[in-house]
């Protein structure tokens, strides 16, 4: 049973490895004698103009910019929506909620009406803008269920020691808070860096792509002329990053994901 | 009081993103659904009442898309429930080496959309891709996977399915874990089987999670864009195509501006009714069951 | 600018309201600098509340917190110079002892030759010195009341509050602890609340007893006077173990006697069977049946028991209630 589902999810990947690593008459021609291994493909990648990584670079940058700029967001609202009670508590959390469910490609043409009339376009940090926003629900509603792990009267104690809100904050709650900052500040990266429609829109000059538009571009043309070969190096090049994470990562992504389940 | 308005504060920027992010959409939504605005008019927005609208309802375009999407919605989450809820089960036993498992299972979930969704178009291919080439060596002749409308949308849902399982899955395990130990060896010890212990035990304590991840999962899924765009085109001949990429395509590519805004208004209430009348009903059924059990 | 009558530290008023309920309603005490006075009462009587309030974690929906005469009620909890020890001790679990304690003092900025001055002899104190780099996950419950302890001592604060402090820990270590921790806390220059659901506690640790019920003030004096003259049967039945004995004598009048304040004897005023006797070592307990109702009687453990018992007391320990009310009645008759 267990292997049944280690081949369902890893199997197309697998195959898009194995793909990268053949030449491309071994593709076409499945049996075929002498060695039908070579790196030519990631070669062909690797040296295209502008080259493969910059594209994962890109990416980076934005997710990382998106990542920093949600937590910086997210910690005082979940802190100050900790603190409310009745309506106002019950309405924020709603409206959370609810807009976590939208699918974020519905919302591309105000983003981009936004992005022409603030000249935001083709700026890799301007992306991190909305993208920040289209994260804060999630983001907002793990660390709010994060701060109310912690024992009321930690709180209490640093106000009685005469501590203000940004030293409790800083020297109290958040060193408590490490695992919750990590695993949403996790999921923020994975989201960033899995997003489409925005930074097509947003995004059109070739050294800027992202990693998505980039392969999405690759992929638009013809079957017949695309070595997919390179293709597919492309594809597993483009997976590298996010698989890395996530086997590192694991254990917060799964946590995260797990308290924010139970909590919402 | 001093501290009120401090927490308040502190949202505020937060908030004031969101309502840049989420709400101002709704408002340019509404109003540019009123307007045209496209290459006839120059790309600048001319009241034009209710047409839009007007179009829209007559628009077989839009209808049959909204129903292929409905249809894809529907199947994609109900395949997901099924096998999220298996993959839950199983990493719920104890298992050995039950960590590297989990985090193996979760990596399809991790990866973005478009470049599996490239992979899937080669796998897919006639007539070199590996399922062909499988095809034909065990006897068959290969087959345009992406040129039937029937078989191109069964494997958009099969790619769908496959990227988001682990998510429903790991959301469904964690609410599998919040289930007591003690009542399920209580039912063990009168003697229930497994199928039974899940069906009178598992299950009715699984509902909230199970209502959570189906609300979440219909909404992401009327609004599939990514996947379709890169596997399938929305092709064949338009049998894929779902909402919105119609509204992408009527915007970016018809230029037509205020029509986009109307077919992404449209959609957004599709989705409001199905959402919101799902967790109604869902509601009604939980509190109507509490009022019985009670009784 | 206080004359010297305003010393120490005054309740006037002080009540709270939450959601249209009262969780303590209009509280007048005062605690001498110096005293240590304990708030006995049951869960929810508005104890905690009060202590919060004085902490000023919570806002006064009414009164005043006065300290030497001066208004602390619109100070925030910092300004204050209060220090509160928790139930739960609240210590900063990613800090060392050290840190715990140092944190409030590098916060103000009190230069570090300071702080280790003043942290050495805190440690010095109360014996921490060897756990100073252990962080409170590795402390035993009676070390870490210490740290609390020495954190809250540390600040040399102008009131002391202690919320069940001893309540986490079992009841051995809780009677070795008492007097260790009444020696470090009262009778210094602060003025100290207690609070605590333990009246055995309660007697132990303080000067003076503020009994609370239902969020207001039952009856406050010494323990001894809350023992021999309760203003109400609820102060009565709280404090004496094992509780006092409430007998229906006539309508309109219900006579408190305590089991110690009985005894046994061939002859006396009311006649009584007994049901069970529980053997207590230095004591027994006595559990009869009389026409007043149940009675208890506590004796000496070889005491001679008569065939037809009859119960006797002596009149300077009858105490009167009126039984709707609970209010405690003056000057009646003899039985």
């Amino acid at each position: 049973m267990r292997l049944l589902v280690l081949l369902w999810s890893l199997g197309p990947l697998l195959w898009q490895l194995r793909t990268s690593l053949l030449r491309p008459e071994a593709l076409l021609a499945p049996l075929l004698e002498g060695n039908p291994w070579t790196l030519a493909n990631y070669r062909l990648v690797l040296s295209g103009d502008p080259p493969f990584w910059r594209y994962l670079g890109n990416s980076t940058l934005v997710a990382l910019a998106t990542t920093v700029l949600t937590l910086l967001l997210a910690v005082p609202c979940a802190y100050g929506l900790q603190q409310q009670r009745g309506l106002l508590r019950w309405g924020v959390g709603l409206g959370l909620v609810a807009a976590a469910m939208v699918p974020t490609v519905l919302l591309f043409l105000a983003l981009l009406e936004i992005a022409r009339r603030f000249d935001l376009a083709n700026d890799l940090f301007a992306l991190s803008l909305p993208y920040a926003g289209l994260s804060l629900p999630l983001a907002v509603l793990l660390l709010r269920a994060a701060f109310g792990d912690l024992p009321a009267e930690l709180e209490d104690a640093a106000r009685l020691e005469g501590l203000g809100l940004g030293q409790r904050l800083r020297h109290v709650l958040l060193p408590l808070m490490g695992p919750a900052l990590a695993s949403t500040g996790i999921l923020v990266f994975l989201a960033s860096w899995n997003e489409y429609a925005i930074a097509l829109t947003w995004i059109s000059r070739n050294d800027l792509l992202t990693l998505p538009i980039a392969i999405a571009r690759i992929g638009g043309g013809s079957v017949f002329t695309i070595p997919y070969g390179a293709f597919a190096a492309a594809t597993v090049m483009g997976s590298l990053p996010l698989l890395l994470l996530v086997l590192l990562a694991q254990r917060p992504i799964v946590s995260g994901l797990t308290r924010g389940a139970v909590k919402g | 009081m001093k501290a009120r308005t401090a927490s308040l504060l502190l949202m505020a920027p937060a908030l004031l993103l969101l309502a840049a992010v989420f709400l101002y959409p709704l408002l340019l939504y509404g109003w540019l659904s009123f307007q045209a605005s496209s290459v006839l008019t120059g790309l600048e927005p001319v009241p034009n009442g209710g047409a839009n609208w007007g179009r829209l309802l007559d628009d077989a375009r839009f209808w049959t898309d909204a129903f292929q999407t409905l249809r894809f919605a529907v199947c994609s989450v109900a395949l997901e429930l099924v096998g999220g809820l298996g993959l839950a089960l199983l990493l719920h036993r104890p298992l050995r080496g039950r960590g590297t498992l989990r985090a193996l299972t979760l990596l399809p979930w991790a990866l973005p959309t478009t470049v599996m969704a490239l992979g899937w178009r080669w796998i897919l291919n006639d007539p070199h891709g590996p399922l062909n080439a499988a095809i034909r060596f065990l006897g068959g002749s290969s087959y345009g996977f992406l040129s039937t409308p029937a078989t191109t949308w069964f494997f958009v849902v099969l790619a769908d399915v496959w990227k988001t399982l682990p998510f429903v899955g790991l959301l469904l395990l964690a609410g599998l874990q919040t289930i007591p130990e003690d009542l399920e060896e209580a039912l063990r010890l009168e003697g229930a089987g497994r199928l039974q212990i899940l069906r009178r035990l598992t299950l009715p304590l699984l509902v909230p999670y199970l209502a959570l991840a189906v609300l979440f999962r219909l909404a992401q899924a009327l609004g599939v864009f990514d996947l379709i765009q890169v596997l399938s085109g929305g092709g064949p001949a338009g049998s894929t195509e779902s909402l919105a990429l119609y509204a992408y395509l009527n915007a970016m590519r018809f230029l037509d501006f205020g029509y986009a805004a109307t077919v992404m208004l449209a959609t957004f209430l599709l989705l409001l009714v199905l959402v919101g009348g799902s967790w109604w009903l869902w509601r009604r059924g939980d509190l109507q069951g509490r009022r019985e059990g009670a009784a | 600018m206080s004359a010297s009558g305003d010393a120490g530290l005054e309740l006037r008023r002080l009540g709270r309201e939450v959601g249209g309920r009262r969780l303590l309603d209009g509280l007048d005490l005062t605690v001498a600098p110096g005293e240590c006075l304990a708030l006995l009462g049951p869960s929810g009587c508005g104890k905690s509340t009060t202590l919060r309030l004085v902490a000023g974690l919570d806002p006064a929906s009414t009164g005043q917190v006065l300290l030497d005469g001066g208004d602390l009620t619109p100070l925030s909890p910092g300004e204050r110079q209060v220090a509160m020890v928790f139930q739960s001790y609240a210590l900063y679990p990613h800090l060392s002892v050290e840190g715990n304690l140092e944190l409030g003092l590098k916060v103000r900025g009190v230069a570090a030759a300071e702080r280790q001055r003043r942290l050495g002899a805190v440690l010095e104190l109360l014996q921490l010195a060897e756990l100073r780099q252990r962080r409170p996950a590795q402390l035993s419950g009676g070390q870490r009341q210490r740290v609390a302890l020495a954190r809250a001592l540390l600040r040399q604060p102008r009131i002391m509050l202690l919320d069940e402090p001893m309540s986490n820990l079992d009841a051995q270590l809780r009677e070795e602890l008492r007097p260790e921790l009444r020696r470090l806390v009262c009778g210094r220059e602060q003025p100290v609340i207690y609070v605590t659901h333990d009246q055995q506690e309660a007697v132990g640790m303080a000067d003076r007893i503020a009994l609370l019920d239902g969020g207001r003030m039952q009856q406050v004096g010494s323990p001894r006077e809350l023992y021999a003259d309760p203003a109400n049967r609820f102060v009565a039945a709280f404090l004496g173990r094992p509780a006092i004995n409430l007998l229906a004598v006539a309508p309109g009048r219900q006579l408190g006697l305590r089991p110690e304040h009985l005894h046994l004897a061939e002859e006396g005023p009311v006649e009584a069977r007994l049901l069970r006797r529980e053997w207590w070592g230095h004591q027994q307990l006595l559990w009869l049946d009389s026409p007043w109702g149940p009675v208890r009687v506590l004796c000496g453990p070889e005491q001679p028991l008569p065939a037809e018992p009859r119960l006797g007391w002596q009149r300077q320990h009858e105490l009167w209630f009126d039984p709707l009310s609970g209010a405690r009645l003056h000057g009646q008759g003899p039985v």
